[in-house]
């Protein structure tokens, strides 16, 4: 037992007195992600800030901005014949690219002493996308507050911009969208604005099992209708060299259910916490996920974490290699060049620390946190497969938060 | 019979929910047991941005989604 008498009797007044709640939380945090490749990079900056403010006892505001600075080189063409042939890859037409994606978002909620109801909205916005989204989850203790009851529910309004493709005959004269130029202007013809509707239900459950476990069960489902192909991807089909663009269902259900749990371990001055999740969807696209964290204090103000994540996926029952697409055809009337949904694993390694300051004396901040992060993902994905020369990624983040 | 039952059920889910049965629970947590949950690493939400930022790398690697929850557990004192 080396949390001493002193941090333990903090503890327990913490726990019956309440925890210190600032009045006003601003927190901002830069990601970096690069993803190399000989022919195809991709590098991500992401920042974001968020704020937030108490209103009187029960009520509180937020507000958030997040931009994604994405640069880099995508495939175009999936399965050129000569490229594969070549034995160089299976990406044809790999094409450097910048662009910017940006999400401002605000929010309200309401919380009683057992009860919590939130709602927000958010809208994200880029050259070819455009987003709405509407928010609302309520949560609510029983038992003594043993349990945790959330219900969440989102709702997306999407465009996409997409070649207008009003004349082809059939999904294998469709064109690939050429630039994102005349996207969402008014009177231009070459290009059409698609939709997407998307809904999210999220139950979860969450159990003060023991006085050192948590135990967390729950579920999502999800319905997309819309279009979801990429507009500029073509993909190659058959054996006479047609490349029409993407073309993936219009109707997408998909399923996840959870499990995690977190143990305190005093002895060690640390907790352990792990998670398993199951998937599938109506494209048959099935998966499973496993993660683990280790966080463990080194004194007062310092905690260290290392963590883990196992990804499984089968490939979209349209999926295939960008060989078979070309000597056996398309399954159906669907084709993608999509990595998200072609059979994969991914192995995930990850260090993290943070630092926080709470002033003994009383002064203009409550709380200062300080928070890094590093990441390495493998992936394993099928040799002729998209993105197949992407074999792994990095992820650093660098974050700040201050409590008023 | 069976909606007899069921509201019989209703009613009694509802009133042990509340804790409002009359009867202690002994199997519960109670508040002063909360001292290790009260601590920030045992907080299933201890970072909601660093969070956020890890699933939006995930959503555009992994085929799947889901699987985040709704935060809770903890002193259990707010």
């Amino acid at each position: 037992m080396q949390l001493s008498r002193a941090t333990l009797v903090l503890l327990a007044a913490a726990a019956l007195g309440g925890p210190a709640h600032a009045a006003v939380e601003a927190s901002s945090n830069v990601t970096l992600f690069r993803e190399p490749s000989a022919k195809t990079p991709v590098q991500v900056i992401h920042p974001q800030v968020d704020v937030s403010a108490d209103l009187g006892k029960w009520a509180g505001v937020n507000a958030g901005y997040e931009v994604d600075m994405v640069s880099g080189a995508t495939p175009r063409a999936y399965g050129s014949p000569t490229e594969t042939a070549a034995g160089v890859d299976a990406v044809s037409g790999a094409t450097s690219f910048s662009d910017q994606r940006q999400q401002a978002r605000g929010g309200l909620s309401v919380n009683t002493a057992l009860v919590g109801l939130a709602a927000g909205y958010s809208y994200g916005w880029e050259k070819d996308y455009r987003s709405h989204t509407l928010s609302a989850s309520a949560r609510g203790d029983f038992l003594e507050r043993n349990f945790t009851l959330g219900l969440a529910y989102t709702r997306n309004f999407d465009s996409v911009c997409d070649q207008n493709n009003q004349n082809a005959q059939g999904p294998l004269d469709l064109l690939a969208l050429a630039s994102s130029e005349n996207c969402f202007k008014v009177g231009v013809e070459d290009v059409v604005e698609r939709k997407v509707a998307t809904h999210t239900f999220e139950p979860s459950l969450v159990w003060t099992a023991t006085p050192r476990l948590l135990l967390q069960g729950g579920g999502t489902l999800q319905v997309i209708d819309g279009f979801q192909s990429s507009p500029y991807r073509r993909v190659f089909v058959g054996s006479q060299g047609r490349a029409p663009q993407e073309h993936v269902p219009t109707l997408r259900q998909r399923y996840a259910l959870f499990a995690r749990a977190r143990l305190a371990v005093p002895e060690a001055r640390g907790a352990v916490s792990v998670m398993a999740r199951a998937y599938r969807d109506t494209w048959d696209l099935r998966a499973a996920t496993a993660e683990a964290e280790l966080l463990k204090y080194l004194g007062p103000s310092i905690i260290v974490g290392a963590h883990s994540r196992y990804h499984l996926q089968s490939g979209a029952i349209f999926f295939r290699t960008a060989t078979q697409y070309r000597t056996l055809g398309p399954v159906g009337q669907y084709w993608t060049g999509d990595r998200e949904l072609s059979p994969l694993r991914m192995l995930l390694g990850g260090l993290t620390l943070a630092f926080l300051k709470r002033p003994q004396n009383k002064t203009w901040y409550e709380e200062f946190e300080l928070n890094v992060k590093f990441d390495i993902m493998k992936y394993v994905t099928e040799p002729d497969g998209p993105s197949s020369d992407r074999k792994g990624a990095f992820t650093s983040m660098a974050g700040v938060a201050l409590r008023f | 019979m069976a909606s007899r039952f069921f509201s019989k059920a209703l009613l009694v889910l509802v009133l042990a929910a509340s804790g409002c049965a009359g009867k202690t629970h002994t199997w519960l947590v109670k508040p002063h047991q909360r001292a290790y949950l009260a601590d920030r690493i045992m907080r299933l939400d201890a970072n909601p941005q660093q969070k956020k930022a890890d699933q939006h790398v995930l959503v555009y690697r992994e085929g799947a989604m889901g699987g985040d929850g709704t935060a809770g557990g903890g002193c259990g004192c707010n």
